[in-house]
């Protein structure tokens, strides 16, 4: 598949202005995204990814290391890169509020050199499609904060470059509103053929949006991998197994030498048993120590893992998944 | 054709802003001539009765055209700041078009919008004092166009110190004193005030509606000294303005107000 970004061993240090202490918020992270794809930049509070979001937008300028989009590179022809990419950054929506809806897409348009009436009926489908039609004469300070948001993802639609950066998008929004987005975002890769990039906390719009996501952790990259393949990854591992009666201590320890994770809930009529393995063979084990004393096994259930748990199992330091 | 769509988007929505905020720009009309009349009736009590009608016709053109200076070369520096504030200065940075051209073309935008305000100020205070000015568009227009370039390259200098320190609005206020110094003293008195960005034009200017001066008239000499300083300072402005902004993009201050 064919790339749309390049970013290559970029590095990004900030200078804190009193203690002149030196920070470095990306270190040397490498990655690309394809054309058509949707990706996610997953990470906690802190870990680099805003600082990416802007390096591909041309906003930071990088130590060292390059960016290039659709080819370009964003250092030596900022101004030409930038044709190629739109986003939509945290704050107020990136919108003037006493402009109205139209008013700024059209503000907007015009900043890019298109004139009013080139873009009228690309305006007209965008607020149809956005269900924005009924609020185009309404001041944005005036609308709900969803609404803004749709607003500024028609803005970043309007520029009509191949790449969309969006950086939490759903950051703020009512379940309802968030949910609107989210089919909004995927309408947008299904019918408009543009690639995303997603920088959020939401983890159900990664899971159900991003085919690929790029989990950063202090400024490294600790996964880049395909979404399934992580959850799978991780789904196959986790049980729960629930038993008639009660483990004895020779038992307890048994599986805590072997599986030191694991987690045994004792209960008067059914205990459970929560493990994680590494190999899905090691379930065996854990069956002959059952076995030892005829311990009476009444379910077994394989975890569904969600991608939350997975981000957390990641970001915890589990660095020996991480697939870069 | 993009220049055209930027300038028209830019000076449609600073119309549509100065209409949203009509009690500020109203606000700003009042005080405006509030403290001239204050200037009027104080050379009427306390000045000079001979030299009363000539202190009235500096006190116009001098006022009027610090008026118009602050708002061409301070009105960037606080567009920088709003946009700032409103978190739409990276949304600027983003366009392929680059934010100089964006912040140039807001520039002749808010000039256009703000000379017609101060035509209007200019007839009211002459209709106010009874005191009529030589109004000679085709002497006038070149040396304002000339002095008006070399106060926007001042207006980049001042953007981009405000996207780098963003708090600037103490400075400003300051700024507004300097640019009174720099309008009210004549060029007798200093000069070598000439070669400062916009002294030279607002002489001529003088000399042209007070003393009726004609462009034929007037000398080579200070036509050149108008046209270095309004290509020295544009080419100045606009060069601190990108370092500028190249500065802020490397320190990720953009974003932070």
């Amino acid at each position: 598949m064919e790339s749309i970004i390049e970013v290559r061993n970029i590095k990004k240090t900030y200078k804190k202005r009193k203690s002149k202490e030196i920070i470095t918020a990306v270190n040397d992270i490498s990655f690309t995204v394809n054309k058509g794809e949707i990706l996610g930049l997953l990470g906690p509070n802190g870990a680099g990814k805003t600082t990416t979001i802007k390096l591909i937008c041309g906003l930071l300028i990088p130590d060292s290391g390059f960016i290039k989009v659709n080819g370009i590179d964003t250092q030596e022809k900022r101004l030409h890169a930038l044709r190629h990419i739109s986003a939509v950054l945290e704050g107020n929506r990136n919108l003037y509020w006493r402009l109205t809806v139209r008013e700024n897409l059209e503000y907007f348009a015009g900043n890019r050199g298109k004139s009013r009436k080139e873009v009228a009926l690309e305006i007209d489908d965008l607020l149809e499609k956005f269900r924005l039609k009924e609020k185009e004469k309404e001041l944005v300070n005036r609308l709900s904060r969803g609404m803004q948001q749709k607003l500024a993802i028609a803005v970043a639609m309007l520029a009509d470059s191949e790449v969309i950066l969006l950086d939490e998008p759903t950051l703020g929004l009512d379940v309802e509103t968030g949910y609107e987005v989210r089919e909004m975002l995927q309408d947008i890769v299904k019918n408009y053929n543009r690639t995303i990039i997603i920088s959020s906390h939401d983890m159900d719009v990664i899971q159900n949006l991003c085919e690929r996501t790029v989990i950063i952790n202090h400024g490294e990259i600790v996964t880049n991998d395909k979404v399934d393949n992580l959850l799978r990854l991780f789904d196959v591992r986790a049980y729960t197994i629930t038993l008639d009666g009660f483990l004895s201590e020779h038992q307890q320890q048994l599986l805590l030498q072997k599986f030191p994770q694991l987690e045994y809930i004792p209960d008067t009529i059914q205990s459970t048993l929560k493990v994680d393995l590494t190999k899905s063979e090691e379930i065996y084990d854990l069956f002959d120590v059952l076995k030892l004393e005829h311990t009476p096994v009444e379910s077994i259930d394989k975890k569904t893992v969600n991608f939350e748990e997975v981000f957390m199992k990641i970001v915890k330091g589990e660095k020996q998944y991480a697939m870069v | 054709m993009q220049w055209f769509n930027l300038f028209n988007a830019n000076i449609r929505k600073e119309y549509i802003e100065l209409k949203r905020y009509l009690p500020n720009t109203l606000a700003m009309l009042f005080t405006f001539y509030f403290v001239f009349l204050g200037m009027f009736f104080g050379i009427q009590v306390i000045g000079d009765p001979s030299v009363q009608d000539i202190n009235t016709q500096y006190a116009i053109v001098n006022y009027v055209f610090w008026f118009l200076t602050i708002m061409v070369i301070q009105d960037i520096g606080w567009q920088v700041i709003n946009e700032g504030m409103r978190d739409t200065l990276e949304q600027l940075s983003m366009s392929p078009m680059g934010i100089w051209k964006i912040m140039t073309t807001r520039l002749l935008a808010t000039t256009l919008l703000n000379f017609i305000i101060v035509v209007f100020l200019l007839f009211l205070s002459m209709l106010t004092t009874g005191q009529w000015l030589n109004i000679d568009v085709g002497t006038l227009l070149p040396i304002l166009l000339l002095t008006l370039i070399s106060m926007f390259g001042i207006g980049f200098i001042i953007a981009g110190i405000s996207i780098v320190l963003k708090q600037v609005q103490a400075f400003l206020q300051i700024l507004q004193f300097i640019l009174a110094g720099l309008t009210f003293v004549p060029l007798t008195v200093a000069p070598f005030l000439a070669f400062f960005p916009f002294v030279k034009g607002v002489d001529l200017v003088r000399s042209v509606m007070i003393d009726g001066v004609t462009l034929s008239q007037i000398q080579a000499t200070d036509w050149a000294i108008l046209s270095v300083n309004a290509v020295v300072y544009f080419v100045l402005g606009l060069f601190i303005f990108l370092y500028c902004e190249r500065f802020a993009m490397k320190r990720g201050l953009l974003a932070h107000y």
